[in-house]
C-alpha cells in the first residue's frame, strides 16, 4: 500500500519543484500490503479517496472502499467510477460480515480502503458511545486482522490468475482518543487500540499539523506534515534501512492540495 | 541460528514472519524430528517450555485431542479453528496471529508479555505433526467464520 501512497503524494507533488516526473523522486517502497493512516479525519478521508482514485485510474486496479457514513461531497465521476466500490456499514458487526465476505467475489479488490476505523470500534459496545472499552483490544485485533489476513489471500488469488493487479494492499484511517484533541502527540504511547493496529500494519502514515509560520509563509491555507514509516518487511533488501520517508502537504484556500518531498 | 529454510517457510505460509527465529527454528525441529520418528524428543519439549511457557503444556494438550481444524471453502479461503478445553471455537486466521481468547487479549495484546496463546501453538504444532483436522464448508460459512458471527 505505501507504493500507492507514495504514487499519490508523487503525482500531486509541486510542479515547480524538481519532481515534476511523478517517478522522479525516492525509489519506490517495497509494497508494504497494509498501512494505518493516523490523523484528522478530514484530511485523512481525502488522502484515501486520493488513493482509492489514484490506484482506479493509474493503476487500473478495482478498490473497495468501507465507510461508516456516507461521503456527502462525493463527485459523480467517483460515484460512477466502475472499478471502485463504496460500501456503507453501519456497525462493527457489518463491517466485518463485509470484509471477510471479500473472499466470495468473483473479480477481488486490489486495495481495501476502511475509513475511520475508531467510528466503527468505538459505537461497537452497545450502550456507550463515547472512548473505548475493555474488549476493545481485541475488536480491533480481530479487524486488523481480518483485513491482513484477507489482503494476504486475496493477493495469491490475483497472483495465481496472473494478474498484473497483484498485490491486494489494505489502508484505513484512525484518529486516536488522545489524538482528538488539538495537541498532537504520540498517541501509541497512551492509545491501546492504536498499539493493537500498530501490530498489524505493517506501515504507518502519519498526518500532522504544522502550525508554524511555513503555511503563512507559502501562502497555503494549512500545512501538514506526512510521515511514511515502516518496520523492515522480508521483501526489502537485507540490510537496507526500514521505511521512513516525510512529504510535506500544503493545502490551499481553493481546496488545492501540493505534496512536496521533505 | 539461522531462520527460514524453504522446508520450515512451507509450514504456517506467512503467519510465520510473525516469529522470531527462535520459535520459527523450533518448529522446523519439530516438524524434522516428527516426520523422522513420530515423536518429539525431550530436549524440543524442554525448549518449547523455555520459549513458550506454561502454554507450551496447555497447547500439547490440545494437539494430543486433535483440536486443531483447517477449514477450507470452495473460494480457496483457509482458516483454523481450534476446539478449547471448555468445548468452544476459537478461529485463528492463516496469515497472522489472532486469537478470541481472552489470554490473547491480556497476555499478548496487553501486556505484551508473550507471543501467542495455546491456541494459536497449538496450530503450529498440529501443522509442524502434521495432524490437523481437514473440514470443507461453504463460501458464506468460511465468511460467517472468520467474521465471528457464527459456527461451522
Amino acid at each position: 500500500m505505501t507504493d500507492i501512497l507514495t504514487l499519490v503524494f508523487r503525482t500531486l507533488s509541486s510542479q515547480t519543484g524538481q519532481n515534476k516526473d511523478p517517478s522522479a523522486g525516492p525509489p519506490s517502497p517495497a509494497p508494504r500490503s497494509s498501512t494505518l493512516l493516523v490523523g484528522e479525519h478530514r484530511l485523512s478521508r481525502s488522502v484515501l479517496l486520493l488513493a482509492a482514485v489514484t490506484a482506479a485510474s493509474e493503476l487500473g486496479v478495482r478498490v473497495a472502499f468501507f465507510a461508516q457514513t456516507q461521503i456527502q461531497s462525493l463527485p459523480e465521476c467517483l460515484q460512477r467510477c466502475s472499478r471502485i466500490t463504496f460500501s456503507y456499514p453501519r456497525t462493527l458487526e457489518e463491517l466485518l460480515q463485509q470484509v471477510a465476505g471479500l473472499h466470495e467475489s468473483p473479480c477481488p479488490p486490489s486495495l481495501i480502503i476502511i475509513d475511520r476505523l475508531d467510528g466503527f470500534l468505538r459505537g461497537a459496545v452497545a450502550g456507550s458511545h463515547v472512548g473505548f472499552h475493555s474488549g476493545d483490544e481485541s475488536r480491533a485485533a480481530h479487524l486488523a486482522a481480518l483485513l491482513c489476513d484477507t489482503a494476504a489471500f486475496l493477493t495469491e488469488v490475483l497472483e495465481k490468475r496472473g494478474s498484473s493487479s497483484a498485490p491486494c494492499r489494505a489502508i484505513a484511517s484512525f484518529l486516536s482518543d488522545a489524538d482528538s484533541g488539538q495537541e498532537s502527540r504520540d498517541a501509541s504511547a497512551t492509545d491501546p487500540v492504536l498499539a493493537v493496529l500498530d501490530r498489524y500494519f505493517q506501515a504507518r502514515c502519519t498526518l500532522d499539523q504544522d502550525r508554524s509560520y511555513e503555511a503563512a509563509a507559502a501562502a497555503a491555507q494549512e500545512a501538514w506534515h506526512v510521515y511514511l514509516s515502516g518496520t523492515k518487511i522480508p521483501d526489502d533488501c537485507e540490510d537496507g534501512p526500514a521505511l521512513a520517508q516525510e512529504w510535506k502537504l500544503f493545502i490551499f484556500p481553493e481546496g488545492l492540495m501540493e505534496f512536496k518531498l521533505v | 541460528m539461522k531462520s527460514g529454510s524453504a522446508r520450515s517457510k512451507k509450514l504456517c505460509g506467512k503467519m510465520r514472519t510473525f516469529l522470531p527465529a527462535v520459535a520459527e527454528q523450533l518448529f522446523g525441529d519439530i516438524q524434522k524430528n516428527y516426520e523422522e520418528t513420530t515423536q518429539i524428543p525431550d530436549d524440543l519439549l524442554i525448549a518449547l517450555k523455555f520459549v513458550f511457557g506454561t502454554c507450551a503444556l496447555q497447547a500439547l494438550d490440545l494437539v494430543d485431542q486433535r483440536s486443531v481444524t483447517c477449514l477450507s471453502s470452495p473460494s480457496g479461503r483457509k482458516a483454523f479453528q481450534v476446539t478449547g478445553g471448555s468445548g468452544r471455537l476459537y478461529t485463528c486466521f492463516l496469515s497472522c496471529h489472532y486469537c478470541p481468547c481472552p489470554a490473547f487479549t491480556y497476555t499478548v495484546l496487553r501486556r505484551n508479555q508473550g507471543l501467542l496463546c495455546k491456541h494459536i501453538l497449538a496450530v503450529y504444532l498440529c501443522q509442524a505433526m502434521a495432524v490437523t483436522q481437514q473440514e470443507s464448508v461453504s463460501d458464506q460459512q468460511m465468511s460467517a467464520v472468520l467474521s465471528g458471527t457464527e459456527g461451522p
